[in-house]
C-alpha cells in the first residue's frame, strides 16, 4: 500500500509544472490579443483615449505584465479569480462560476451515468456475442454514437418531441434543483440524452476490444478447464480486467463531455459554464474567460491523477515500475 | 492482466511474421529488390480490401469530396442568392419542394425555380448551400489534420530521436501543457487571442498582412491535435530506435539529421497518417462545433456548423428542413471518416482486426 501513497506524491508533484505552464499561458494569451485587451472590449462603443486610459488603470493594466500575472496567480492559489471587466457588472468571477457550476456539474455527472449505463454492457455484449447479430447492433449503435454532432442530436430531440409532441419539458426553460427536484429533473432528460449517448459510444468500443482481449486471455482457459461457470468468467474475471483500460478512456473522456456540456448548454437554453464562457467571448471578458479556463484545466487536471491513481491501484504492474 | 500482455505480444509476433512471410501470390516477386515492402503493401491492402465496413467508408468520403470539388456544377443556384416564395413575396424559410422566384432590383421575375431541399431565413437555397458548405468544411477538418500532422510529427519525431534529453523534455513538458485541454474551450480562449473575423497585422518583415478567417480556424484548432500527433510520432521513433539498421547508420558514420529525416521518419509516417484519418472525424466536429457557437466561419460564408447555428431559432417554430439536412451531412461526413480511418488501422494492424 505505502507505494500508492509514493505514487499519488510523485503523481501530484509532476502536475505542478504542468500547472503553471497553463497558467501563464491562459494568462499571457490573452494579452497578444491585437490592440491591447481594452481597446478590443471597448470598440463596441465610442470611448475617448483618457476613458481608455482610466479602465487600464483601473484594471492594473499599467503594471508590468509579470507583475500582472504575479497578482493575478497569487491570487488564484488563494481561489480569488478576479472580477469581471464587463462594463455593466463587476462582479466576482467566483460567484460566476459557483452560480453556474452545479448545473453543469448535473449534467455531466447524469450524462457520465447514463454512457456507462449504456456503453458497459454494450461492450460486454458485443465481446461475448462477437460477430454475431447483438454485436452488429451495438457496433451500429457506438458508431453512430460516435459520428452524429451532439448538438445537432440535441435540436432533432427537440424538434421530435418538443415539436411534434409537444412535449413542453423537452424545450422549455430550466428549473433550479432547489426549486423542484422533478422540474429539475425533467428538463434535464433530454440534454442528458443528447450528451450520454455520443460518449457511450467511446465506452462501448474501448470495453468490447478490451473485453475480447481479456476473453482471449490464458487464465480464462484455465477458468473454463477448472469448470467455473461462463457467467461467473464473463463478469468475474473479464469484465473486471476490462475494466481497468476503460477507466482511462471514461477521464479522457471528460473532455469530450465538456466540450459536449458547451454545445449542449447553448443548443437547450441551459445557464451553465458553457454559456458563461460563450458570452464572455462575445462580450470580450477576459477575466471571466481566464477564470473558466484555468477552473477547467485544474479539473482535468485532478481528474487525470484521479485516474492515473486508480490505474495504478488497480493494476500493480504500473506502480511496481513507478510508471508515468 | 501480466500474461495478457504476454499473450498480446506472442499474438503480434506470430501475425508479424506472418504478415513478413511469402504468401502464394507475390512468390514471383521474390527476387526484386522491394519483395518485402512490396509484400507488406499488398498485405496491407489485403487486409483492407476485405473489411467492407471501411470500403464504403471510402466510398462514401470520396462522393462526398467530389460533390464538394464540383459544388459550382452541382449546386443549382449561388449560395448567396435570396429567393422570394411567390405566394406572398417574402424571404422566409420555404418548405422543400416550393415554388421559389428571383427577382432583380426592380421587381420583375427573373428566375423561377423549386428549391428541393427548402430555403433559408433569407430566401438563400439549402441543397446550394450544403454543397458549398460541404466544401468549406472539408477543407477546414483536412488542413486541420494536416497542419497538427506535420508541426505534431515533426515535433514529436525530433523528441523521441533525443529520447531523455533536454529537447525531448522540453517539447513534451509543452504538450502535456496543451494535451488537457477539451478542444473547444482551447479553441475558444485562443480565438480570445487572435480575435474572429479577417484581421491584418503589420509584421516587421512583411509588411502588412491579412489574415483570413478560415486560416485562423484551421489554426486555432491545430493547436489542439499537435499534442496527439507528437505522442504517437514519439513513440514510433522510439520503437524504430532500437533496431538494428539504426546502430548500422551509425556504424557507417551517418548524421543524426539524416538518420532522422531519411530512415526513421520515412518508417514511422504510415502509422501517423492512419493515426491522422481516425482525427479528421474528431477535429471536422470540432470546427463545426465552432461554428455553431457563432465563434467559428462567419456570415455570409457557407459552413454546415453556421447553418446549424442560424437554423437555431426556427427550430420551435417547425421548420425542421433548416437544421435537418446540414446535420446530416456532418453524421454522414464523420461516420465515412471514422469507417475509413478504423479500417486503415485494422489493415496496418492486424491485433485491432474486427473492431469497428
Amino acid at each position: 500500500m505505502l507505494s500508492v501513497y509514493k505514487y499519488i506524491i510523485k503523481r501530484s508533484l509532476l502536475a505542478i509544472p504542468t500547472l503553471l505552464g497553463v497558467s501563464m499561458i491562459i494568462f499571457g494569451m490573452l494579452y497578444l490579443a491585437p490592440g491591447g485587451p481594452v481597446e478590443v472590449m471597448m470598440s463596441s462603443q465610442p470611448a475617448s483615449a483618457e476613458q481608455i486610459q482610466d479602465i487600464r488603470q483601473q484594471l492594473n493594466l499599467d503594471e508590468p505584465i509579470y507583475v500582472q500575472y504575479g497578482d493575478w496567480a497569487w491570487d488564484a492559489l488563494h481561489g480569488e479569480l478576479g472580477r469581471s471587466w464587463s462594463i455593466t457588472q463587476g462582479t466576482a468571477v467566483n460567484d460566476l462560476i459557483i452560480q453556474r457550476i452545479p448545473l453543469t456539474a448535473e449534467l455531466a455527472l447524469l450524462s457520465m451515468i447514463l454512457a456507462i449505463a449504456i456503453g458497459i454492457p454494450a461492450g460486454i455484449i458485443g465481446a461475448v456475442y462477437q460477430d454475431q447479430i447483438a454485436d452488429h447492433a451495438a457496433r451500429v449503435v457506438a458508431l453512430s454514437g460516435i459520428s452524429i454532432p451532439d448538438f445537432w442530436l440535441g435540436i432533432m430531440l427537440i424538434v421530435v418531441f418538443g415539436v411534434q409532441f409537444q412535449i413542453s419539458w423537452a424545450s422549455g426553460s430550466w428549473i433550479p434543483l432547489s426549486e423542484s427536484v422533478t422540474g429539475n429533473l425533467k428538463h434535464l432528460i433530454f440534454p442528458v440524452i443528447t450528451l450520454g449517448t455520443a460518449y457511450s459510444g467511446l465506452i462501448a468500443r474501448m470495453m468490447r476490444s478490451e473485453m475480447l482481449d481479456a476473453l482471449n486471455g490464458g487464465y480464462i482457459r484455465t477458468a473454463q478447464a477448472m469448470g467455473i461457470s461462463n457467467r461467473t468468467i464473463v463478469f468475474r474475471d473479464a469484465a473486471k480486467n476490462a475494466f481497468i483500460p476503460v477507466l482511462t478512456v471514461i477521464g479522457i473522456g471528460l473532455a469530450r463531455l465538456m466540450n459536449g456540456a458547451l454545445l449542449t448548454e447553448t443548443v437547450f437554453n441551459l445557464p451553465g459554464i458553457g454559456q458563461l464562457l460563450v458570452t464572455s467571448i462575445a462580450r470580450r471578458d477576459y477575466r471571466v474567460i481566464q477564470g473558466i479556463v484555468l477552473f477547467v484545466a485544474v479539473i482535468f487536471i485532478v481528474s487525470n491523477i484521479i485516474v492515473d491513481v486508480l490505474y495504478a491501484y488497480l493494476d500493480p504492474r504500473i506502480r511496481l515500475s513507478g510508471g508515468d | 492482466m501480466f500474461y495478457m500482455h504476454i499473450l498480446i505480444h506472442e499474438y503480434v509476433y506470430q501475425e508479424g511474421t506472418k504478415m513478413g512471410s511469402v504468401s502464394p501470390d507475390s512468390e514471383a516477386d521474390q527476387n526484386k529488390s522491394t519483395t518485402a515492402q512490396r509484400s507488406l503493401l499488398q498485405q496491407f491492402w489485403k487486409n483492407y480490401k476485405n473489411n467492407y465496413l471501411s470500403i464504403a467508408g471510402g466510398a462514401i468520403i470520396l462522393l462526398l469530396v467530389l460533390m464538394a470539388l464540383l459544388a459550382p456544377i452541382l449546386a443549382p443556384h449561388s449560395p448567396y442568392e435570396q429567393f422570394e416564395t411567390s405566394d406572398d413575396s417574402k424571404f422566409h424559410p420555404a418548405e422543400p419542394g416550393t415554388e421559389i422566384i428571383l427577382t432583380n432590383g426592380d421587381g420583375d421575375i427573373v428566375e423561377q425555380t423549386t428549391a428541393y431541399l427548402g430555403t433559408d431565413n433569407v430566401g438563400r437555397d439549402i441543397l446550394s448551400r450544403l454543397l458549398y458548405g460541404l466544401r468549406t468544411t472539408l477543407v477546414i477538418g483536412l488542413s486541420v489534420v494536416i497542419t497538427s500532422l506535420v508541426i505534431g510529427s515533426l515535433a514529436g519525431a525530433i523528441a523521441g530521436f533525443y529520447q531523455d534529453s533536454w529537447i525531448d523534455n522540453a517539447i513534451m513538458r509543452v504538450m502535456d501543457v496543451i494535451f488537457p485541454f477539451p478542444s473547444i474551450v482551447l479553441a475558444i480562449a485562443l480565438l480570445g487571442v487572435v480575435g474572429i473575423g479577417e484581421t491584418t497585422y503589420s509584421l516587421p518583415i512583411l509588411g502588412t498582412v491579412a489574415v483570413p478567417n478560415t486560416a485562423k480556424i484551421i489554426l486555432v484548432i491545430s493547436v489542439v491535435y499537435i499534442p496527439r500527433f507528437a505522442r504517437v510520432m514519439r513513440g514510433a521513433v522510439v520503437t524504430e530506435m532500437e533496431e538494428d539498421y539504426i546502430d548500422a547508420l551509425r556504424t557507417i558514420g551517418a548524421s543524426d539529421f539524416r538518420i532522422l529525416l531519411s530512415d526513421v521518419i520515412v518508417n514511422t509516417v504510415p502509422s501517423v497518417v492512419i493515426q491522422g484519418s481516425l482525427y479528421v472525424g474528431t477535429a471536422l466536429l470540432a470546427s463545426a462545433g465552432l461554428s455553431f457557437l457563432g465563434l467559428g466561419i462567419q456570415p455570409p460564408q457557407a459552413s454546415l456548423g453556421l447553418m446549424l447555428s442560424n437554423s437555431r431559432d426556427y427550430v420551435y417554430s417547425g421548420e425542421w428542413w433548416f437544421s435537418v439536412f446540414p446535420g446530416l451531412l456532418i453524421a454522414i461526413t464523420i461516420l465515412g471518416f471514422n469507417l475509413l480511418g478504423d479500417g486503415l488501422r485494422d489493415a496496418l494492424d492486424p491485433r485491432y482486426q474486427g473492431e469497428q
